[in-house]
């Protein structure tokens, strides 16, 4: 290998100021600064919105899981929810006081705390992950789709059914909440009355999470995700082992449901199976295809926009358009619930989306290639994959690196 | 234990009778699955809209069982109909719509597309009739609906209930699924749907306008879905806006236990997952004592399960290979 | 106004008059302009109105009276229930009953002018049901905003369970017009959880009260109604898998089982089916002579009102709980309804009317005002809002402990039943009348107080 790259041509490189290079860096900064400081932006102006934006960051790290699956690795999940699901539900099983698990004495007790559990439902999810993962791999794409919707199905029926483990309809809470700590004299605590401190606590989980996702995507792994999801058995033939990438797709996948699950199960104090159903698993699937499928960015973008309609948005356009309503006399305006829409708007994003910009808001350069083959210019195109090739089998001789 | 054959059998005719519900809509899975590999996630909703349809056509003509029995007849048939076209309407517009221009693109592009209509018919189902159950006006007299056809008709001694609306179901599907044998194996469209399923492309070299054809299955998929809605709505006597997505579900179950793409599969199957509900919900108790009808739902969806994992081809289908 | 700049916008982009980033900022800034204008309406459009002074109040605390007075400032109060779907008719009359007694009030109370807002905890996907999402969102709203001293809610006990821990550790008085389940504010054997219900208490101090009694005197009372008055001897249990209805049905069941009772089977059904012959048949086989049914009409309860009657003759009573206690639940069975019996805890709106006195002026008042019959549980939520003022003003001041206190001291309410209610030390109210009703004619007719 390092006497094949030693006889190439060095690859092309372009020229690159100090800006350019570090662009992507720089707004990520300036990004995570905005949503750091909104919780005074928010006070400030007297939003009282807090409250919507720590469900709202949690389904951004589910948007995010989503989009390693079916977007990095072309494998249509239907049923996200199910790890969502599972992720909560550990998180209750470990340190709830109602739990059955505690009450049988199989918890030892540091464990019984927020951060070890949040570990452990990370791997828990994971596991599930690969046990879902592993029977479905030999399907193909659609197939794959309805046995993901099978699981997402039965998931949460069995948490609901099996009553002497789950606690049944009656869910499990509450659960436990971060304990307080003491950081440069500040007493930092996690009630339900500290709303900026969840906020922050759930922004780290979510950037921890982009950063961690980021990285696979950049390493050998994120590229055998798209050999495989664009030509899978082109990929097998060059040497891509299918059953091993794709079970580690659904495996960190899943493995980020687990950590929105068990942060959503603390903040919530409370898990129910109906907190997971199938319009759960749709809601995460509209919020990467509206942002663009196998893009981070997209998937973060998607989840902030469907979010906010749906917890801000909606209710907040209500009080204007009923006065409008009754204003000009129009009974639908004054007496219509914005709220009532999530559906149809996400379904017409679901529709729209596949229609006119099948690659999404904020599209990946790769997918975007694969989804307009018309446009593709075919010598920059060859020019471009010959770069890709060579490029990426340098970095395979430096260890891996990312780019 | 003591083996309750009348109950069994009452079990059977109510299995069958949501089974042949099941059927129908399963067909319309499967003629669309067989021609264009796409699966329809939205027959669900085509099939609940169908059932709306028929209510609206009931309610607008006012007629209730007290009239005279032509004219519960014609409504009944009138909303049938209509039904079957307004569910035929919206598949076909659905395609002409999406999935048409997504014929080329990657295979998840139309089933993500069909999830999005799935969710919009349901929205709108809710504007139109309001997310609250919702009975239908009383066409079939009171009486009719306990009505025993084996003790009062034939003087039977026996608790096996058999009632008008479970012949009827029976009445409306078998010349349905009769008819649809004749089209798909005798006439030209037929064979022109069977020869699009092997090979597009060879078909359209032989002349057979494939968009066409595709557009024919979609038709034939809603009018039984439609049929299906019309028949759930006085079956169930009740409709409401997300009995599509369970009804859907079960229905493709089915589809995929047959072997999808398989029409007699999906009419077994129909009437494979009618029995295991019924089972389900009443017969499994007897052995099972801590068992109840809330378990239905994870039956059905781990059968669906099952099979696509250890039989993706169905319980009757031939073993085929994916086309490269 | 916005939505034509964005239009001409996206012109522009596809005329590659400008390119995407720029297009990009200047749709931004258009939406920020259009969310300013909104919040800018909304604003408007709550104002409050004024009212007339109201006179010396003739329901709650004797003697309190209405002042005027809104010197020291502004107190919010929220309530929180489903207002959507199968719950429309529910919710939104008790949102409207509430706001009946703000306005009786003047708005004002204890030197402060009382701001009412009601929240929706209930979303469409789950037929207008609650969402354990909304349910926190709404709570943690309350008890973040610093004008915000009572919650009013919830309907439904299993949001309740969410909201009280929530609410307790801010130390802000939660009452419940209609959570029935026991284990909110005592433990009963057999009927609630290990633990219920100190969990839902963390920082010990009880916050949470109810103006309607409970499920252990509810479903004890359909018990023996059930058994002495109508001699049943079989029954056959049922609920929808809800907290609520599980809760209820097992009172009923144990009370039954206590008297002497058989109880043939118990069992939970899927809501989300829409047939359930096969689930009658088998229980119709067991030969019960009541079937007992737990459940709130959101979860399909009708069609199994239905599918019952499909195989079971008038012989077999059916009594339902006080969540089927409302016309969503009649219509949705439609003939099949008629004959059934429902408790619910107090009285109707029909009652109220042939009593007379304060509860028929009050329904007579709230039918004008809704246009149409209220919903039994709107009686609650106007005693509770009455409450909610009357406390405040005793407490005159805005410290949510001090109004805690105050509301949860009420005693000797004079309510709009015609009696006198106070809470217990577990902030249950002594009010222990159930009634009982039967729909004839696809309408709920009071029959009798059988508790």
């Amino acid at each position: 290998m390092s006497a094949a790259s030693t006889s190439l041509p060095a690859p092309y490189r372009p020229e690159e100021s100090w800006g350019h290079k570090h662009r992507e860096s720089l707004l990520l900064a300036i990004a995570i600064a905005v949503f750091a400081i909104y919780p005074f932006v928010d006070s400030w102006l007297g939003f009282g919105r807090l409250g919507s934006w720590g469900p709202m960051l949690i389904y951004v790290i589910l948007a995010m899981g989503l989009n390693v699956v079916v977007g990095y690795a072309g494998l249509l999940d239907l049923g996200y929810a199910a790890f969502f699901a599972i992720g909560a539900y550990t998180m209750g099983f470990l340190t709830s006081p109602t739990s059955y698990f505690i009450k049988a004495g199989w918890v030892p007790e540091w464990m019984q705390h927020f951060w070890p559990a949040l570990a452990f439902s990370w791997g828990t999810a994971a596991i599930a992950g690969i046990l879902l993962g592993a029977p479905t791999l030999r399907l193909r794409g659609d197939y794959l789709a309805i046995v993901t919707l099978g699981f997402g199905e039965i998931v949460p029926n069995f948490f609901l059914n099996a009553e002497g483990i789950t606690g049944g309809t009656a869910g499990i809470n509450p659960i436990a909440m971060p304990t307080a700590v003491t950081l440069f004299g500040h007493r930092i605590s996690f009630t339900p009355t500290d709303q900026r401190n969840w906020y922050w606590l759930i922004l780290f989980i979510a950037v921890l999470s982009f950063f961690m996702i980021r990285r696979f995507y950049n390493s050998r792994l994120g590229r055998t995700w798209a050999a495989i999801r664009e030509d899978e058995i082109a990929a097998s033939s060059m040497g891509v082992d299918l059953v091993k990438t794709k079970l580690l797709a659904f495996a960190i996948g899943a493995s980020f449901a687990g950590f929105a699950g068990s942060i959503y199960a603390s903040y919530f104090q409370y898990v129910h199976p109906d907190n997971f159903q199938f319009s759960v698993s749709i809601t995460i699937l509209a919020m990467v295809i509206l942002g663009g499928l196998g893009n981070i960015y997209g998937a973060i973008v998607g989840a902030i926009l469907i979010g906010f309609f749906d917890r801000i948005f909606a209710e907040e356009m209500n009080r204007p358009m009923h006065w409008l309503g009754d204003t000009l006399g129009i009974d639908f305006l004054a007496s219509h619930d914005l709220k009532q829409d999530k559906f149809l708007v996400f379904g017409l994003a679901l529709v729209i989306m596949m229609l006119l910009r099948p690659e999404g808001l904020v599209p990946s350069s790769r997918r975007r290639a694969e989804l307009h083959p018309e446009t593709e210019d075919i010598a920059e195109a060859q020019n471009q994959t010959a770069y890709d090739v060579e490029h990426d089998e340098q970095q395979l001789s430096l260890g891996d690196e990312g780019r | 234990m003591h083996f309750n054959y009348e109950l069994f059998l009452n079990y059977l005719i109510q299995g069958l009778a949501n089974g042949a519900l099941i059927a129908l809509i399963a067909l319309g899975y499967t003629i669309v699955y067989g021609i264009v590999e796409l699966i329809n996630f939205a027959h669900g909703e085509v099939f609940m809209m169908g059932a709306f349809l028929a209510f609206t056509i009931v309610a607008a003509t006012g007629i209730t069982s007290t009239d005279p029995l032509y004219q519960i007849v014609g409504v009944f048939l009138i909303a049938l109909l209509g039904a079957m076209i307004f569910s035929a309407a919206i598949n076909f517009s659905i395609d002409r719509v999406a999935y048409r221009r997504l014929r080329s693109a990657p295979r998840l592009a139309p089933l993500i597309c069909a999830i999005g209509f799935s969710f919009i018919l349901q929205q709108i189902a809710i504007y139109w009739k309001g997310p609250v159950s919702i009975s239908p006006p009383p066409l079939i007299p009171s009486d009719y609906r306990t009505y025993n056809i084996l003790t009062e008709l034939f003087g039977l001694e026996t608790k096996v209930r058999l009632k008008p609306i479970d012949v009827a179901v029976f009445v409306i599907t078998i010349p349905l699924l009769l008819l649809l044998t004749w089209f798909i194996r005798s006439t030209r469209t037929g064979k022109a749907m069977r020869a699009t399923a092997q090979d597009q492309q060879a078909s359209a070299l032989m002349g057979i306008d494939v968009n066409r054809t595709i557009s024919t299955a979609f038709v034939i998929g809603g009018l039984l879905a439609g049929a299906a809605g019309m028949i759930a709505l006085y079956y169930n006597n009740i409709a409401r806006a997300q009995m599509g997505f369970r009804y859907g579900l079960f229905a493709f179950t089915a589809a995929v236990l047959g072997g999808i793409g398989n029409l007699s599969g999906a009419v077994l199957g129909g009437f494979l997952i009618g029995f295991i509900w019924a089972m389900s919900d009443g017969m499994v108790k007897e052995y099972i004592p801590s068992w109840g009808a809330q378990w239905t739902n994870s039956v059905i969806f781990g059968i669906l399960v099952i099979i696509m994992v250890f039989r993706p081809s169905g319980l009757i289908g031939e073993h085929t290979t994916e086309k490269v | 106004m916005a939505k034509d700049s964005i239009a001409g916008l996206v012109a522009q982009l596809y005329n590659a008059k400008i390119n995407r980033r720029e297009f990009g900022k200047r749709a931004a800034a258009a939406g920020l302009s259009a969310g300013l204008i909104g919040q800018a309406l909304a604003v408007h459009a709550t104002r409050a109105q004024d009212v007339e002074l109201p006179p010396a109040a003739t329901i709650g605390q004797e003697g309190f009276a209405a002042s005027s007075d809104t010197s020291k400032g502004t107190i919010k109060i929220y309530s929180s229930w489903p207002l959507t779907g199968t719950m429309e008719l529910t919710g939104g009359d008790a949102v409207v009953a509430a706001q009946m007694a703000f306005d009786d009030f003047g708005n004002a109370s204890g030197g402060y002018e009382l701001v009412y807002e009601a929240l929706d905890e209930g979303v469409a996907a789950n037929n207008g049901g609650w969402e354990a999402g909304k349910v926190t969102e709404n709570a943690n709203k309350a008890i973040n905003d610093a004008e915000a001293m009572v919650y009013m809610g919830t309907y439904n006990s299993g949001s309740g369970k969410i909201a009280i821990p929530i609410l307790n550790q801010a130390g802000m008085a939660m009452i419940s017009f209609a959570n029935t389940y026991p284990g909110l504010t005592v433990a009963v054997e057999g009927a609630t959880e290990e633990g219920e219900p100190e969990v839902y208490y963390p920082t010990g101090v009880r916050n949470y009260m109810r103006v309607c009694p409970a499920d252990q005197i509810q479903g004890g009372a359909g018990a023996r109604w059930a058994y002495e008055a109508q001699e049943r001897r079989m029954a056959y249990v049922l609920d929808d898998n809800s907290l609520y209805g599980k809760g209820v049905a097992t009172v009923f069941r144990n009370t039954f089982e206590e008297l002497g009772g058989e109880i043939l089977g118990a069992e939970s059904y899927e809501k989300s089916l829409d047939n359930y012959q096969t689930l009658m048949t088998s229980i119709a086989d067991k030969g019960p002579d009541i079937v007992y049914l737990g459940a709130t009409v959101e979860n399909n309860a009708a069609k199994i009102l239905q599918d019952m009657r499909g195989v079971m003759g008038e012989e077999v009573i059916f009594l339902g709980s006080d969540g089927l206690n409302n016309q969503t639940f009649v219509d949705g069975a439609a003939d099949a309804a008629n004959g059934a019996w429902i408790t619910f805890g107090g009285y109707t709106p029909d009652k109220l009317l042939e009593l007379g006195g304060a509860g028929g002026d009050y329904v007579t008042r709230v039918t004008e005002k809704l246009g149409h019959s209220p919903d039994a549980y709107s009686v609650y939520s106007y005693e509770t809002a009455v409450a909610v003022i009357q406390a405040i003003g005793r407490a005159g001041t805005n410290d949510r402990t001090a109004i805690l206190d105050e509301l949860f001291g009420t005693e000797n309410f004079n309510s709009l039943l015609g009696f006198t209610w106070s809470f217990n030390e577990n902030g249950d109210t002594d009010n222990s009348v159930i009634g009982l009703s039967q729909v004839i004619d696809n309408q709920i007719a009071f029959q009798e107080a059988i508790s």
